[in-house]
């Protein structure tokens, strides 16, 4: 079933803002639930303003958006309820600390969704054993963390909230390589543990190659493609035009390919690249 | 070539809340003057204390920096330093003073008090060196990323520096902003002979230097040409420290038994090496 | 809503208001409110509205930007307005409520407020529009220099200095406020509804991080300012001279008129 559908969503801004802002015009697709779909485009192709319709933070000029086949603008009062069942991690999340204690600011979220006492504690306990914050860190201050520290609570402060979708704007923005291995660990053991909807949107071709089951690419406010991630990655020409890059592993198939090597272009892992190559020197050399 | 800049067993450590933190241990670094050198570490591995080091903008606890002779503890020279040794930082929002592009980057000459038509040249010609020219009246804000840190980068050449000092100053930008720094950077040491010391954790713009610095723990842990940095896949990855997606392509088929030469960096270079082996 | 705030936008153009002193223009700038001021009757009024269009045309910025403004202040303007509807005496043209009188005399004291706070609008614009942030302090630190022979020296460049780093990020912590902002709500915060304390309190999470991330910009902005030489402004030289030239003049010119005019309308009618 789907959990998300998007129906011809559009979004103009009124002009005459001095800021740098991304439209969408009639944006259609679906996402199934349990799926893990990255987003890339352009900065200013939209993307920012995709997800944030998701949620309900911005409102459709026109279109709709189905979460569990119920249109989330029904009763505009109650959109609110909404964000607890799909989380946004905006980027660079770790500037939205504010409370005294690590443990108060994770406790944000499912405070303002009703929660309280023991079931409040419980909620974020779960959360933080989950991903990692020691109960040591619960007292402290979350101004006095390490960088990628910070990062992770303020995820922890989304997922607290046990969202069903959970949506990440470039999560690892800015963190050295270990930092964001870090946090790929993180999504993948929230979803592991809650089988959660996950959007990433990312500049890392080859992140996404890792973690994506499906690429969906914006250009310019359109959807410019939505399909299987090898198939996305295999159509480099399409994705060049537009401005986009392929995974480093994937152009090294490309060069091969010219070359006249028997190869895919639809390769986008070291692993599966190591695999493809051992098997085509097997059989060269039993030939 | 001659060193414009010497790091002489140099110390940097600091007390934090009644506990003493050595974010730098001994360190001795020639820079050579026109050359390209790239610094690789983590989060907390002391780059950045180091950068803020090469301009007197800190000096170390123990040990000297001399730049071009002049040793950075010596507070006559400050400026001197100063403008010898420019440092650009990670986030561009946080280095642009004015509301003009042209106003922001004159902001250096006009501390140095050059006379007006010299200033005006020096903006002119830092904004053409970066690609920014015709934006010079635009507003910073209204500007791209990666633009903008052109504009902070104009501001420390429309200095007329020897050393430029970049600390991650693509951490915050997107993959068309990074590049856009990184081949302004290339040409900036080309054509205009500027030292480079780029501090960074993207292994990919370290492909293109002359020379790269492995940082842990507030020490240097390797220190050669990239080709051979990106050789020790384990140390690097050791030290939370990645390489770029080629040699690690090739150094996992070398371990398959490819007769591969992981020195390959480029994409092109990688794919003949790959063709070669399978033949 | 954040973004509808347009303080100290230069709006770029090679107009004669673009080229003339910016000392000169902060002088007739403020020249023209006391004479808005000074205007008695509609007829000196008129005559000042229609100098604010002249110089409107010659700012050559499109009239769009100045109706823009008019979007904020229109509470203003609307309140001026009603308030001064019921001041007046003079013929009642209309009672509302049975009660409340409506005089052509308050028709007019309204119409006259109300147009009052617009020119002092538009020519306030004027002057934002044609002159860049900078060229604006650099004007203000100029006009202020004398008062750097009763030893106050580093304070008018402090000033001046504090005003172009204000000018500079209030776009920029704009911008941060509604990223803040819908961080907060994307956890579920209500910012819309509640009474007064309710909605205070809601802001807690909104003003902490932006303050810490304020003090950290700001950090980040002195060592930059140290790495590119600065010294407390010592020794400091301009990039643009500020020359007094023929436009300047002229305009000034036109500015002595605008003032006798007013004061003969006043006299007169």
């Amino acid at each position: 079933m789907s959990v998300l559908e998007i129906k011809s969503l559009t979004h103009s801004y009124t002009d005459g803002s001095p800021f740098i802002n991304d439209a969408v015009s009639d944006v259609s697709f679906s996402v199934e639930k349990g799926e893990i779909i990255g987003i890339i485009g352009h900065t200013g192709s939209g993307k920012s303003t995709l997800v944030q319709h998701l949620n309900g933070l911005l409102k459709p000029t026109s279109g709709e958006i189905l979460f569990e086949s119920e249109n989330i603008w029904q009763k505009p009062k109650e959109i609110r309820k909404i964000r607890s069942k799909v989380g946004l991690v905006f980027q660079y999340p770790e500037y939205q600390l504010f409370e005294e204690t690590v443990f108060a600011d994770i406790a944000f979220g499912p405070k303002n969704m009703g929660l309280s006492g023991d079931e409040l504690t419980r909620q974020v306990e779960e959360i933080c054993r989950l991903i990692g914050i020691k109960e040591e860190y619960y007292s402290k201050s979350p101004f006095d963390l390490s960088g990628g520290e910070k990062r992770r609570v303020a995820i922890a402060g989304v997922m607290a909230m046990k969202p069903e979708v959970i949506i990440f704007d470039e999560p690892t923005a800015g963190l050295d390589p270990k930092g964001r291995e870090e946090i790929t660990e993180i999504i993948k053991a929230y979803r592991e543990s809650t089988g959660a909807t996950v959007i990433i949107i990312s500049h890392s071709m080859e992140d996404m190659a890792e973690i994506a089951d499906k690429i969906l690419v914006m250009n310019k406010g359109k959807l410019e493609m939505f399909d299987e991630t090898d198939k996305v990655f295999s159509n480099g020409a399409h994705l060049k035009e537009i401005g986009l890059n392929v995974p480093t592993v994937t152009k090294v198939f490309e060069k091969l390919y010219d070359m006249g090597i028997d190869v895919e272009k639809d390769v986008f892992t070291v692993n599966k690249a190591v695999e493809i190559l051992t098997e085509l020197k097997g059989r060269d050399n039993n030939a | 070539m001659d060193n414009i800049i010497e790091i002489k067993n140099a110390t940097y450590s600091y007390t934090d809340e009644g506990i003493s933190h050595i974010a730098l241990n001994n360190i001795s670094l020639n820079i050579k003057k026109g050359s390209f050198t790239v610094i690789l570490g983590h989060n907390g591995s002391g780059k950045s204390t180091l950068a803020k080091l090469l301009n007197g903008l800190n000096t170390p606890t123990s040990g000297d920096i001399i730049v071009d002779g002049m040793n950075t503890r010596d507070e006559e020279k400050e400026l001197e330093i100063k403008r010898k040794v420019g440092l650009v930082f990670q986030n561009p929002d946080n280095q642009l003073i004015a509301s003009i592009v042209e106003e922001d980057v004159a902001f250096g000459p006009e501390n140095l008090g050059l006379e007006p038509e010299k200033i005006r040249e020096c903006v002119d010609e830092a904004l053409k060196s970066v690609g920014m020219y015709e934006f010079r009246k635009s507003t910073p804000h209204k500007l791209s990323g990666g633009q903008k840190q052109r504009i902070a980068i104009a501001g420390i050449i429309a200095m007329s520096p020897d050393v430029l000092v970049l600390d991650e100053p693509t951490a915050m930008l997107d993959p068309k902003g990074r590049a856009e720094i990184i081949s302004t950077l290339h040409y900036l040491n080309k054509e205009k002979n500027i030292t480079v010391v780029l501090i960074t954790h993207y292994m990919e713009e370290a492909e293109n230097a002359d020379r790269v610095i492995v940082m842990n723990d507030g020490e240097i842990i390797n220190d050669g040409k990239p080709e051979d940095i990106f050789q020790n896949v384990k140390q690097l990855k050791e030290v939370g420290l990645d390489v770029p997606q080629t040699t690690e392509l090739l150094y996992a088929l070398k371990q398959k038994g490819f007769k591969v030469n992981t020195k390959a960096l480029s994409i092109e270079d990688t794919a003949k090496e790959i063709a070669k082996a399978l033949k | 809503m954040l973004k509808d705030i347009t303080i100290g936008q230069y709006y770029e153009g090679k107009s004669l208001l673009h080229k003339s002193d910016p000392r000169m223009k902060i002088i007739w700038l403020i020249a023209l409110i006391v004479l808005i001021f000074l205007a008695q009757n509609m007829y000196a009024l008129g005559f000042a509205a229609i100098s604010v269009i002249i110089a409107i045309v010659i700012s050559r910025v499109p009239i769009k930007m100045y109706l823009k403004n008019m979007k904020t202040i229109l509470p203003i303007l609307l309140f001026t307005a009603v308030i001064n509807l019921f001041y007046g005496e003079g013929e009642v043209l209309f009672s509302l409520f049975g009660k409340i009188n409506i005089t052509d005399g308050g028709i007019y004291r309204s119409v006259f407020m109300a147009l009052r706070i617009l020119l002092f609008i538009f020519i306030s614009s004027v002057l934002t529009y044609t002159t860049t942030p900078n060229d604006l302090t650099d004007a203000i630190e100029s006009l202020l220099s004398p008062l750097k022979f009763i030893g106050l020296k580093s304070a008018v460049h402090t000033l001046a200095m504090m005003m172009t780093i204000t000018l500079r990020f209030i776009p920029t912590l704009i911008e941060e406020a509604e990223k803040i902002m819908n961080a907060q709500k994307a956890r579920g915060a209500d910012l819309e509804s509640g009474g007064l304390t309710k909605r205070v309190k809601a802001l807690i999470p909104i003003l902490v991080p932006l303050l810490i991330s304020a003090v950290r910009r700001s950090y980040e902005l002195a060592a930059a300012m140290e790495c590119r030489c600065y010294n407390g402004g010592e020794g400091k030289t301009r990039m643009k001279k500020m020359r007094l030239s023929l436009i300047d003049l002229f305009l000034s010119l036109a500015c002595i008129i605008i003032g006798a005019g007013i004061i003969t309308l006043n006299i007169l009618l």
